[in-house]
């Protein structure tokens, strides 16, 4: 028999760890940040590159697809090479992967406070980002697909079906999702507008948990478990029903993100049905995991690693039973834009992902350093600070969230709304924000304490970089594996490509019976005719609140519910949102709802309200934004903005952008500055950006309450009248 | 709101019917398979992770 020898490689792999444990800190310090943030305002420094708005994405994005995103490859390239007995396929294509992923986390870390941000959540990077992703997620897929046809072991084990799900899926997401049209080097619109672009968003968004978060990491429990325990997983056959269950019903469930919004009955309800679907397949592959430690708990008393398993699975556990739950349309209504979102997301990112990172880190690195760990006793004290941060961020958050929604749902006896202002809901929360940030430090100390042991064990070692492994080849001459059952798994796990296509196909249905008739909704949105493109100086304004993050705190989309159309007026419609790009719904009130905000104020209360919002709001956790006050307007930019708008369908007559777009604006700059006078603000200059946000802000809902006008064609006029006209500000067209 | 906004697409209840008949087509498939599979292929392909023996460590842990 002709083995062959060869080489695993380590160098990768040991990478990808130390990315992990350093972006981890970053991620999570980021967090704990504006998590202070909410009870410490000023906390920003003042400054306009840390405000909560900014910082929010570069948290999310780093502990997603920083610190997440390395354990992910760490883990892959580990069980990969060992589960196939092959070395990766190019070690050329494995470190473009390496270098090209830390580039990109190193551009999102200097883009996102800059204000460079589509607004789309998890996905903020700007296009050339995107376009960076793409190239190296397309290095990963070859690499990972070169591997597995170059393999010595015939069959695919389970943990490699989930490998190729990701890589698969990710990619699919990320390209339908990413579609933009550039207006500079770093600022694009979305292709789709509205109702369109939030289904794509919450599709992409959605399943970015499932094939990002969970997927890989579902994979790696099935290796790392089993190798922890040193016995196989409980039920191979139930793994196999647990992944296609589980591809096939997740990419349905992103609707439930937009429950009572302007999407779809049908959409919202499909989107709920297959989230309570969803607890099948998620509780098979916890038991499966908990099962496969039958008989060893006495392992888990003194293995931490195994402490660490045992809590994330318990965590992934908690939260897909949470999220069907909260994917009821009844629960939803209490449930969402308040912080119970935040702890369910926090009962994944922190118990399933950080558990699991951490427990592949400590089984990793002594194995990596042919060494032992460090300190085990240090090894349980992270594990029961790191429990206890979690139980302090997530126990204050679940009650601030059930706290804000029935608070902004409760009436008095006489029928009037309890707490019509919305700040008495927000100063409600600030103990609970008080004690998640403790829950948040406490796990970053934990974390430390895992990067002290690792580090003190890799001193303590030394390292490997390569493994060496021997193997009977893949002998082409050998029988086929489904000689006795030709329709069996067996067959398909002998077929990587195939397999690869059925995944997609599972995951590609789901998608476009939700996606096509998204298309549909295009020609049925009923126009309202009063519904006009904003005007520049509001497209320039609207840049800005986008820039600020604002929508991290306050939604566009008032829900109807006699609680929220008492609150903030006519709930929303479909017709309203067409020329929006990208959509602005958001997912949290931190703040309140804006989209009736227009006319509801005077623009000299958001003139003071920008500068210091505790000016016209006692207490507000608001961050103060004076620069938008001094800094000017980038009208150079405004003809290539207008231009990609039209691009998208925004209906702008041709050659707008270089005829009458500039001098409309500085008409429309002129009435909010004569407006400030009259609200005893004498020193605004047309030229600051708190202009032209205050025309967008006036211009928010109001386009529905515009006086009726002549009958007009049901499609949006071709050379609509772009001219401010008789709101406060002298938006509204 | 809601139910206006698609009601004028003929047919559009379909969809749902479809997703769920689709799923229930794709879990017994699946289900069928894992079902038909024999019992010592399941236990060799559960096995795989553990076939690759990582080398022994050596050492001591300073804090057990």
């Amino acid at each position: 028999m002709n083995v062959e020898t060869f080489r695993y490689d380590n160098r990768v792999v040991r990478a990808f760890a130390i990315a992990t444990v350093i972006w981890g800190l970053v991620g999570f310090g980021a967090g704990l940040l504006i998590a202070c943030q909410l009870f410490w305002p000023d906390l920003n420094f003042n400054l306009q590159f840390t405000t909560f708005g900014r910082l929010r994405p570069l948290h999310t994005n780093a502990v997603i697809f920083a610190f997440v995103g390395n354990g992910m490859f760490m883990g892959i390239y580990y069980s990969l090479q060992r589960l196939l007995k092959a070395r990766m396929y190019s070690d050329f294509l494995s470190w473009v992967n390496f270098w090209g992923w830390q580039a990109i986390i190193v551009g999102a870390a200097v883009t996102l406070p800059l204000g460079f941000t589509t607004s789309k959540e998890y996905a903020e990077l700007e296009w050339p980002i995107d376009i960076a992703i793409t190239v190296v997620w397309v290095a990963f897929t070859i690499n990972l697909i070169g591997t597995i046809l170059k393999r010595r072991e015939r069959h695919l084990y389970v943990a490699i079906w989930f490998y190729l799900a990701t890589a698969i899926t990710v990619a699919v997401l990320h390209i339908g999702n990413s579609l933009a049209i550039p207006a500079s080097a770093f600022k694009s619109y979305s292709i789709y507008a509205g109702v369109q672009d939030a289904l794509m968003q919450w599709w992409y968004g959605h399943n970015a948990v499932a094939f990002f978060l969970t997927t890989p990491y579902l994979g790696m429990m099935y290796y790392f478990l089993p190798k922890a325990a040193d016995r196989p997983v409980f039920s191979y056959r139930l793994s196999i029903i647990h992944f296609w269950g589980l591809i096939f019903i997740y990419i349905w469930a992103g609707p439930h993100h937009l429950l009572y919004t302007a999407l779809p009955d049908w959409a919202q309800s499909l989107g709920m049905v297959f989230s309570l679907m969803l607890i099948a397949p998620s509780w098979g592959g916890m038991l499966n995991g908990l099962l496969t430690l039958r008989g060893a708990w006495d392992k888990v008393r003194q293995d931490p690693m195994l402490k660490f398993m045992v809590v994330a699975l318990t965590a992934y556990g908690m939260a897909t039973l949470e999220g069907p739950a909260l994917a009821i349309k009844s629960v939803n209504s209490l449930s969402h834009y308040t912080d119970w979102t935040i702890a369910h997301v926090h009962t994944g990112a922190l118990g399933w992902n950080g558990f699991l990172t951490f427990s592949v880190l400590y089984w990793l690195i002594p194995r990596l350093y042919n060494t032992r760990l460090w300190s085990v006793k240090l090894a349980n004290w992270h594990f029961w600070v790191a429990l206890l941060g979690m139980m302090f961020y997530v126990v204050p958050m679940y009650w601030s969230g059930i706290t804000q929604g029935l608070m902004w749902k409760q009436f008095t006896s006489e029928g009037f709304m309890q707490y019509p202002n919305f700040l008495e809901t927000v100063l409600q929360l600030i103990p609970m924000y008080r004690l998640r940030a403790i829950g948040g430090t406490l796990y970053i100390v934990g974390a430390c304490l895992m990067a002290y042991n690792l580090w003190k064990t890799a001193k303590g070692g030394e390292f490997q970089p390569e493994q060496e492994a021997s193997a009977v080849p893949l002998s082409p001459e050998a029988p086929p594996a489904h000689a006795h059952n030709p329709w069996g798994h067996r067959w398909l796990e002998g077929k990587p490509l195939l397999f690869t296509a059925l995944s997609l196909v599972a995951i590609l249905v789901g998608g476009l019976v939700e996606v096509i008739p998204m298309y549909l909704i295009k020609g049925n949105v009923p126009t309202i005719s009063s519904v006009k493109p904003y005007t520049p100086l509001e497209v320039l304004g609207r840049d800005i609140y986008i820039r600020e993050g604002c929508v991290g705190c306050h939604s566009q989309m008032v829900r109807p519910f006699r609680s929220e159309t008492e609150r903030y007026g006519d709930y929303s419609k479909a017709g309203e949102f067409i020329y929006d790009h990208p959509f602005l719904w958001g997912s949290k009130r931190t703040g309140p709802d804006l989209h009736r905000q227009g006319g509801k104020y005077p623009d000299a209360w958001h003139y003071n309200h920008m500068d210091d919002p505790r000016l016209t709001s006692p207490g507000s956790i608001m961050p103060r934004y004076p620069w938008l006050l001094t800094q000017k307007i980038n009208t150079n930019a405004l003809p290539a903005r207008l231009a990609a708008l039209r691009k998208t369908g925004v209906p702008y007559p041709a050659g707008f952008e270089n005829g009458s777009a500039q001098k409309d604006l500085w008409n429309q700059a002129g009435k909010v500055v004569t407006n400030l006078k009259q609200g005893s603000i004498t020193n605004a200059a047309p030229d600051t950006e708190i202009i032209a946000l205050i025309a967008y802000l006036q211009r928010l809902g109001t386009d529905i309450k515009a006086p009726p006008s002549p009958p007009s064609p049901p499609s949006p006029p071709s050379t609509p009248a772009i001219t401010s006209g008789d709101s406060k500000s002298g938006g509204g067209l | 709101m809601i139910q206006n906004v698609l009601k004028e697409i003929g047919g559009i209840g379909l969809y749902g019917v479809i997703s769920v008949c689709l799923f229930f087509l794709v879990f017994s498939v699946a289900l069928a398979r894992a079902c038909l599979l024999k019992k010592r292929f399941l236990n060799s392909m559960s096995m795989l992770p553990l076939q690759d023996g990582p080398p022994p460590t050596k050492g001591v842990s300073h804090h057990e």
